[in-house]
């Protein structure tokens, strides 16, 4: 099982994409619990705003994309734990 | 009251249908021309030679009465105006800018640590979003005759220190909004005046083009942006075409990084190339557009392809950007030859037209607007 965050947009345009592998992790049945709790079916389409960040999240078999002001709670929480993995 | 409708189409005036009330004509519609163009006027008011002090007092005068107009016009969002109320006492043109502290936060405005008049601080970032919004509010007025975001004097607004590390910098509807950036790949986002023009930029089209920030109209959403922040820069330091860089955001990467700039104009797809970056991915002509589902359908890197059309006008005419290139683009983007869905196609021959009406069919300017089109593969060669 893998997460893949991927960041798009921005003033600046550039791709940033982050990944966890979650059998790699020392604590993979937390990983797991968090990833099946997310609110996958509730994203809503957002109209998209100059300039902001948008964020593709992959965890098949469900793939989101988030505008970044709905980049929130348990989101925000996901994005953080998958930038944290990656050293960020 | 009695409705009074005129109507008028000079070559190089400007007219525009107003549906309001105004005191002096009742109800509208309304055509409101003036026929020597504002950025004329603006030239006219600033000569200081004495044998023109006569023309420019009279370029003054109608700028002032001009600037009414352009209030009542009022862009995508007219204010309410009734014959009763007199409007506040302000001079037009005069900017009006407050900058906020987010301290960190993303919470916004923020902790007002700047407002107009008052002196510089200590802080690089207020200073600096202060005076490039300044010299961006100092091109649309004294070249375009545009008073502010929405024409109409619109305070500007804008907060630094927004996030921890915060990558970016934005245009939220209301304000500027400025990251400091994580100091590895980026410095401060105030770092550079194409950046803070280029947001201020992305106001100007909300209240005018309001071009959908999707696919081909948000590429030239962007690329407006990128104009217009580009021409603050050249406009700031007196810079002709072949003097300035054409550069988007030069000074926002960090030694570390190996690229000079976000976007190049002239030469799209050059700006870096770094190890963990990559390649500037932004094609220069339509053999590259990148059809993509990221970043809005690619509206960062398409802008390259309408960018470059802008270098090549400025290029084949030479002397400053800002002047006939800069107005061509501008009227174009505040007529009504663009619209919320335009893609490049009808953007390029809404400029055609702009050039065409401005300055003449078949003209320097005409010629070179439909070849830089043609060049970048947006439309077919001239005849």
């Amino acid at each position: 099982m893998k997460v893949i965050v991927s960041r798009s947009g921005g003033m600046a345009g550039i791709r940033l994409t982050w990944e966890v592998r979650v059998e790699e992790q020392p604590d993979p049945a937390t990983w797991a619990d968090f990833l099946n709790s997310l609110p996958w079916d509730d994203v809503t389409d957002s109209e998209a705003t100059p300039d902001r960040f948008a964020y593709r999240i992959r965890c098949a078999p469900h793939e989101v994309v988030l505008a970044e002001p709905q980049v929130n709670g348990p989101w925000r929480d996901l994005v953080n734990r998958v930038k944290a993995a990656n050293g960020m | 009251m009695r409705a009074v409708k005129t109507r008028c189409c000079n070559v190089g005036g400007r007219c525009q249908t107003l549906h309001m009330n105004t005191p002096q004509l009742g109800p509208g519609p309304h055509q409101y021309c003036t026929i020597v163009p504002p950025y004329l006027l603006v030239r006219l008011a600033k000569l200081d030679d004495p044998r023109f002090a006569q023309a420019a007092a009279a370029a003054r005068q109608s700028l002032l009465r001009d600037s009414q107009i352009r209030q009542l016009r009022g862009g995508a969002h007219p204010f309410p105006y009734s014959g009763a109320r007199t409007l506040p006492a302000r001079t037009p043109g005069q900017s009006d800018r407050t900058i906020s502290d987010a301290d960190g936060q993303e919470r916004l405005p923020g902790r007002r640590v700047r407002a107009e008049g008052q002196p510089a601080g200590s802080d690089p970032a207020v200073n600096e979003a202060y005076t490039s919004l300044g010299a961006t509010q100092n091109l649309f007025w004294t070249q375009f005759g545009r008073d502010s975001i929405d024409g109409a004097g619109l305070p500007m607004d804008a907060t630094v220190h927004y996030g921890k590390q915060y990558d970016n910098a934005f245009w939220d509807g209301e304000r500027m909004v400025f990251g400091d950036g994580d100091g590895q790949v980026f410095n401060r986002f105030t770092i550079s005046p194409s950046v803070i023009g280029h947001e201020l930029t992305h106001g100007v089209t909300q209240f005018t083009a309001n071009l959908q920030y999707q696919g081909q109209s948000g590429a030239l959403n962007e690329s407006i942006s990128d104009v217009f922040g580009a021409l603050v820069e050249q406009h700031t330091k007196t810079q002709s075409t072949n003097e300035a860089s054409w550069l988007i955001g030069e000074g926002l990467f960090t030694d570390q990084v190996e690229g000079v700039a976000l976007r190049s104009m002239k030469a799209p797809g050059t700006a870096y190339n770094d190890d963990v970056l990559g390649k500037d991915p932004q094609p220069s002509s339509m053999a590259g557009y990148v059809e993509t589902e990221d970043d809005n359908g690619g509206v960062h890197l398409n802008s390259g392809i309408p960018n470059r059309a802008f270098y090549l006008v400025a290029e084949a005419l030479g002397g400053n950007a800002w002047e006939t290139p800069g107005r061509i683009w501008y009227d174009t983007l505040t007529g009504t030859g663009v619209g919320r869905a335009s893609d490049f196609a009808a953007f390029a021959a809404a400029t055609a037209q702009t050039a065409a009406t401005l300055y003449g069919i078949g003209g320097a300017a005409h010629d070179a607007v439909l070849r830089a089109w043609a060049t970048v593969g947006v439309l077919a060669g001239p005849e």
